[in-house]
């Protein structure tokens, strides 16, 4: 029998630690808590850990400092529990190379899907992402900023786009050349999405090439694969 | 009763009683220097004619007697001149007063034009007549010349000729010759009588003084007009600065506290009363921001909470609670922080902006994505804040679907680097005494304050404000109760 994944929870709300820990071990995940910097590094000390779920609001050291210790310390993934308002934060703590975040306050099930998407992500070997998360995805001109989720076209003008359509993007962008089939791109894109999404990925893709100025018949950015599916036949540089 | 040619502005009505003034001066100024014009002239005119009538005067006494009227009958005048040899001095009407110094002009050429002596008249009359004005001289003739022609002139009117001869002394009647004196005898050869009209005076005759006088006068109104705007430039800064506080509490730049003693006190006392606005505003967020804040943790414990329920639809309805009042909460704290912080200004493309508003509201509420339409440019690319456009847009998106059932956008170019941007609902729309209160903070209309169609009231305020600080606008217009329409107008 395979071991559990181990997270550690960082939270310094005591009945939101134990509720999220009871909530996550019920998905047969193994949680460790601690309500600070202080206690999140003795359970560092302590344990292996393959991914954290960070507050960045805590009381003495920030979860900002913590994000920033545990970054030279190794690899762990780590998900930001982040106040709507603090946007900078967050730019922030993507920046530091945190792997997603979540905003409080969240719903649960959103949370473990998150939690699922990373361990996927960093586990799996065969999908596994070449050297962690990119900051920024340069393609065909356009430049896609992860830490602030936005789509700049060649001239520098912001194109918006959903949630939806960047995780789309971010999932072909670490895959360039790779044949994409509809379910596997459902499954990478579970994690963000809720809700219908079969025929959503063939609407994602052609609203995404609509905003790519990528002619659905010619293509060239994303091209479709005759028998289902998408490849992106661009190069990407990842910085 | 109100004169309909009072300027409303403060520059307008400025300028207006300065050049009535600025006019008054000048027309003042005209007619002094007309009086002087015109007596300058008469001077001028009467110093030719008195230096004419010496000549002539001259040419007639150098003849000897017999042949003076013949002389006089011969001589070549100007126009309007006349001449006459008579045996007493016609009797001029005395109407004209000559005030002038024809008199010394006279006796100074008698000098000038080298009359002998012995010919010096023996009695001068100066009188002048009145309308139209003449100048009347009359010399008493002297006798006949001593010997011969008189020599000519000595140039530069030396009263002695190169020659040295001597001029006969002057008669013993002493020093005044030319005028008559209470025992004078009436001259033996009569009197020569010349008459001159006197041009009437044409002070503007001058192109230069015509053209010198518009020119300052031109350049004074300039002048006026330059330093009443210069003046009043201040007024306009307060209004423009009372105007961007208005739209924007937090933001507005203060006014600088510079340039006139009075400005300075108005430029103070605007920016105190700015700063106890603002700290009234910022007190007001600062607690909406805390409550929001405050909420956000039991809000995550709930919907935690609610994991561990047994009754999948009692759960379920409970998260939807939860979510409406997170979206109460989120809308508190973007309330709060839309005052607070400024997004930076990027370029940004507009039309995939509201596209991809439109196609979240579409995956949000499948139901509703045939309601949904965007009309408009491909691209259009403008500078803003793209989360603050993205949560003003959302809004009002938001409202079109909870209140018409329906959103339509149409983007489109106005002239003047404008945007317009129209979201159309198929909705009752707005009574229109409620059109200005339903951007009020925390104000809902009576008809909406339902579970139904709830939210935090803030959805418009914030919108608004997001608009305001991009310098656009928001408007609304029934369609006749088939629907509302929302247009913004935004710079590019």
């Amino acid at each position: 029998m395979e071991t559990l994944p181990h997270i550690l929870i960082v939270d310094d709300d005591r009945e939101i630690r134990e509720l999220i820990a009871k909530f996550l071990e019920r998905q047969r995940l193994r949680v460790t808590t601690a309500r600070d910097g202080k206690e999140a590094r003795r359970a560092f000390a302590n344990g292996h850990f393959q991914l954290v779920v960070l507050d960045l609001m805590l009381p003495g050291e920030s979860g900002l400092d913590l994000a920033r210790w545990m970054r030279t310390e190794g690899k762990v993934p780590i998900i930001m529990l982040t106040a709507m308002a603090e946007e900078t934060d967050r730019i922030v703590g993507l920046e530091l190379g945190a792997d997603d975040y979540v905003t409080k306050p969240f719903n649960p099930r959103e949370l473990l899907a998150r939690i699922r998407a990373v361990l996927r992500r960093t586990g799996d070997s065969e999908d596994r992402v070449p050297e962690g998360a990119a900051q920024s995805y340069h393609f065909s001109g356009w430049v896609l900023e992860t830490t602030r989720r936005r789509l700049l076209d060649p001239a520098g003008v912001e194109v918006a786009i959903t949630g939806g359509e960047y995780d789309l993007l971010v999932a072909l962008l670490d895959r360039p050349n790779r044949v994409l089939t509809r379910d596997m791109l459902l499954d990478l894109l579970r994690g963000r999405q809720a809700g219908p999404f079969d025929r959503a990925i063939d609407v994602a893709v052609s609203r995404l090439r609509r905003k790519l100025e990528d002619d659905g018949r010619h293509a060239q950015i994303i091209k479709t694969v005759r028998g289902g599916g998408y490849v992106l036949s661009t190069p990407v540089e990842r910085r | 009763m109100k004169f309909s040619a009072w300027p409303k502005s403060l520059a307008g009505r400025t300028i207006l009683i300065l050049l009535a003034g600025f006019a008054c001066i000048q027309l003042l100024g005209l007619l002094i220097h007309t009086l002087n014009q015109i007596k300058l002239e008469r001077i001028q005119e009467e110093q030719v004619f008195a230096t004419r009538a010496v000549i002539i005067y001259r040419h007639i006494a150098l003849a000897a007697p017999a042949d003076r009227a013949a002389l006089v009958a011969k001589e070549a005048l100007p126009k309007g001149d006349t001449l006459t040899l008579s045996a007493t001095p016609p009797a001029g009407d005395m109407t004209y007063d000559l005030p002038l110094p024809a008199r010394e002009i006279i006796r100074a050429s008698i000098y000038a034009y080298g009359i002998p002596m012995g010919l010096h008249p023996h009695g001068l009359l100066v009188r002048g007549s009145g309308v139209p004005t003449r100048v009347i001289i009359s010399f008493g003739m002297a006798g006949a010349p001593n010997a011969g022609p008189p020599p000519p002139p000595p140039p530069g009117g030396k009263l002695q000729s190169p020659g040295g001869q001597l001029q006969p002394p002057p008669p013993p009647t002493g020093g005044q010759p030319m005028m008559p004196r209470p025992n004078w005898q009436p001259p033996p050869n009569g009197w020569l009588t010349i008459t001159s009209p006197l041009a009437p005076p044409k002070p503007w005759r001058s192109p230069g003084f015509a053209s010198a006088f518009i020119v300052m006068t031109l350049l004074g109104a300039v002048m006026i007009f330059w330093a009443v705007r210069k003046l009043l430039v201040p007024v306009r800064t307060l209004a423009e600065a009372a105007e961007r506080l208005g739209r924007d509490v937090v933001n507005a730049p203060a006014l600088p506290e510079s340039g006139a003693s009075e400005i300075v006190t108005a430029a103070i006392a605007f920016n105190t009363m700015a700063a106890r606005i603002r700290r009234f505003v910022e007190d007001r967020t600062f607690l909406l921001t805390a409550i929001g804040h405050d909420l956000r943790t039991p809000i995550t414990r709930l919907k935690l909470r609610a994991e561990f329920m047994e009754d999948d639809e009692q759960r379920q309805k409970m998260l939807a609670d939860l979510d409406e009042m997170e979206s109460m909460v989120a809308a508190t704290l973007a309330f709060g922080r839309d005052i607070t912080t400024s997004e930076k200004v990027t370029r940004i493309d507009l039309a995939s902006l509201l596209r991809t508003i439109l196609d979240e509201a579409a995956d949000g509420a499948p139901e509703h994505a045939e309601a949904l339409s965007f009309s408009g440019p491909e691209h259009l690319t403008i500078s803003a804040r793209p989360l603050g456009l993205k949560r003003a847009f959302t809004n009002l998106v938001g409202n079109a679907l909870k209140y018409g059932d329906a959103a339509r956008i149409t983007l489109r170019l106005l002239p003047k680097d404008f945007v317009q941007i129209d979201i159309e609902d198929n909705g009752p729309g707005i009574a229109p005494e409620d059109m200005e209160a339903v951007f009020e903070p925390f104000r809902r209309l009576e008809t909406s304050r339902n579970r139904e169609t709830g939210g935090s009231g803030l959805g418009l305020s914030i919108a608004r404000n997001i608009f305001h600080a991009h310098g656009g606008d928001i408007a609304l217009k029934n369609l006749g109760g088939k629907g509302l329409r929302v247009s913004v107008t935004l710079p590019v």
